[in-house]
């Protein structure tokens, strides 16, 4: 509990760290290509493309979902899942990919893990904005719905700091851990409501299993703010509850992970 | 004179596993130990006082970058205390700069992270680029620059934030003479400002003109610690008997330490 209390109040303390070093990151990310920032909406858009294709237009023959066409359905989920993995990916092994740059000890090591999570944010805002702006035209125009996102944003944020606090540390002890991750993400892609609806499965109970992943909650949160069919977190507030007892558990072993083995971390690597 | 830097007792232990098994079994099971211990440092004493420049010595292996990591704050030590006061900063030839950005963002990133505020590292930023000499390279990528460049940026970088305690690692062998002349002038102008100095390099001709007191460290103990002269001519006959033992009294030699050291071959 004590280590969970230092590390938010790092978090708070060097809030503007996590802020400028968030975009030197998105810099080193991008110097290398000629399109630059561009790739981070040309990527998703491959991706949604071929998505749409092979679910939507292949296996799901165009069928829509309830009322919603599967795109627009696909569109309003997959949006946030793009920060979701980039994010637990990159905080994963920001740790062991910096602290050589770090060179010193009394560096606040908890905002590591946090700057990389920003520096996917931008781009998601970004991607954010495109979809919104392509929802209008496809008939989902804004409504008051839309003003869940912010709460959706913060909870995405919360979770993934929580969760690659542990990962972060974990993988800068043994490496094997990002090659874990790597395949647990692959998994959870299909294992999230993104590309197919579990709610048309007839057996309740793999639902209930599925619901287990707190990504499944964000997710849906955000397809039903941007379709504007719903006030998820309201309607299914036990299992806001859950997402945010989760979040808080992470939170807590994450911070005490990371506060016993920090001091160390430079002789792991 | 105050003390600037206290070393108490420090020791530097690393684990060497035969295999990777042993060091996850190191860490998951507890109360029992796998793996050979090797101390790097043991037991090192010392102090220093305000104004001091320290010679470090020895022959390959000894500790000398391990002890001067330790007191930057880079790496942690096992057991025993170390209490620097004021700033301390660490000259070496492998700073950590990020391949991809730029001189001048690595400028930035560095001092950020060092705990700079935007209002001081816009006023160091040009000081460091003239120091560096680096020219239009400073807006080029760092992953382009030859080794002499970085090591130019990164004792530029640590030389301008007017640290109290500077370590130099064997940062000035590198850069052309000209640039380790301008080097050794800015060592001097620390010097007179009476800020306290550590030096690691094999050139005894540099320490003898530079350090005041040298501290020599055999196999991570301390041999001596004393005044320039005494302990470099002692150092020197030492390296000279050294060179001259027959491979099988080097061995007895290296045994008799490294048995101190707690690992026996």
């Amino acid at each position: 509990m004590r280590s969970a209390i230092t590390v938010l109040f790092e978090q708070i303390k060097y809030f503007y760290l996590v802020r400028r070093l968030s975009l030197y990151e998105i810099k080193s990310n991008t110097s290398s290509n000629y399109l630059g920032m561009a790739w981070e909406l040309i990527q998703p858009a491959i991706q949604i493309t071929i998505f749409w294709f092979v679910f939507g237009f292949g296996i799901r023959g165009r069928a829509p979902i309830g009322d919603v066409p599967f795109f627009h359905w696909m569109l309003a989920g997959i949006v946030v899942w793009f920060m979701i993995s980039q994010s637990i990916l990159k905080g994963t092994k920001s740790i062991y990919s910096n602290v050589r740059i770090l060179s010193k000890m009394n560096f606040p090591m908890s905002v590591i893990p946090n700057y990389h999570i920003f520096a996917q944010l931008y781009p998601h805002l970004v991607l954010l904005g495109c979809v919104l702006v392509l929802m209008q035209f496809l008939g989902y125009g804004a409504s008051l719905h839309y003003l869940q996102l912010p709460y959706y944003l913060f909870g995405t944020l919360a979770i993934l700091f929580s969760l690659t606090l542990i990962t972060s540390t974990l993988a800068t002890i043994a490496q094997d851990v990002h090659k874990f991750i790597q395949s647990i993400m692959r998994m959870l892609l299909y294992l999230s409501p993104i590309l197919w609806p579990p709610q048309t499965l007839d057996q309740d109970w793999i639902v209930t299993i599925m619901k287990l992943n707190p990504f499944y909650y964000i997710i849906e949160g955000y397809r039903q703010a941007i379709l504007g069919n719903g006030w998820y977190f309201i309607d299914q507030w036990e299992y806001t509850l859950y997402f945010w007892a989760i979040t808080i558990i992470l939170f807590i072993m994450g911070s005490y992970l990371h506060v016993k083995f920090r001091r160390h971390f430079v002789d792991f690597i | 004179m105050s003390k600037t830097v206290k070393v108490n007792n420090v020791s530097k232990r690393y684990k060497l596993y035969g295999r990777k098994l042993d060091r996850l079994r190191d860490l998951i099971v507890p109360g029992k130990s796998y793996g050979k211990d090797f101390y790097a440092l043991n037991g090192v004493s010392f102090e220093a006082e305000h104004g001091d420049i320290i010679g470090f010595v020895g022959v390959n292996g000894s500790g000398k970058s391990t002890l001067s990591n330790i007191i930057a704050g880079v790496i942690p030590q096992t057991s025993g205390e170390v209490e620097v006061n004021g700033q301390a900063a660490l000259i070496a030839v492998n700073i950590g700069l990020d391949r991809k950005l730029t001189g001048r963002e690595n400028i930035e990133l560095k001092l950020l992270m060092l705990g700079f505020n935007k209002k001081q590292i816009r006023e160091l930023e040009p000081d460091i680029i003239e120091f560096s000499e680096l020219g239009q390279f400073i807006d080029q990528p760092v992953k382009s620059y030859s080794s002499g460049m970085k090591s130019r940026l990164g004792f530029s970088i640590s030389v301008n934030i007017d640290p109290d305690i500077l370590i130099i690692d064997e940062a000035l062998s590198v850069g052309d003479k000209a640039f380790a002349e301008k080097s050794l002038a800015k060592m001097k102008e620390f010097k007179e400002a009476g800020k306290t100095m550590f030096f690691v390099s094999h050139s005894i001709g540099q320490m003898r003109s530079f350090c005041e007191k040298v501290l020599w460290l055999e196999y991570g103990q301390v041999k001596r610690y004393g005044p320039v002269d005494e302990v470099l001519n002692e150092y020197e006959q030492f390296l000279d008997q050294y060179k001259h033992m027959t491979k099988k009294e080097k061995n007895k030699h290296r045994k008799a330490a490294l048995k101190r050291q707690n690992l026996v071959e």
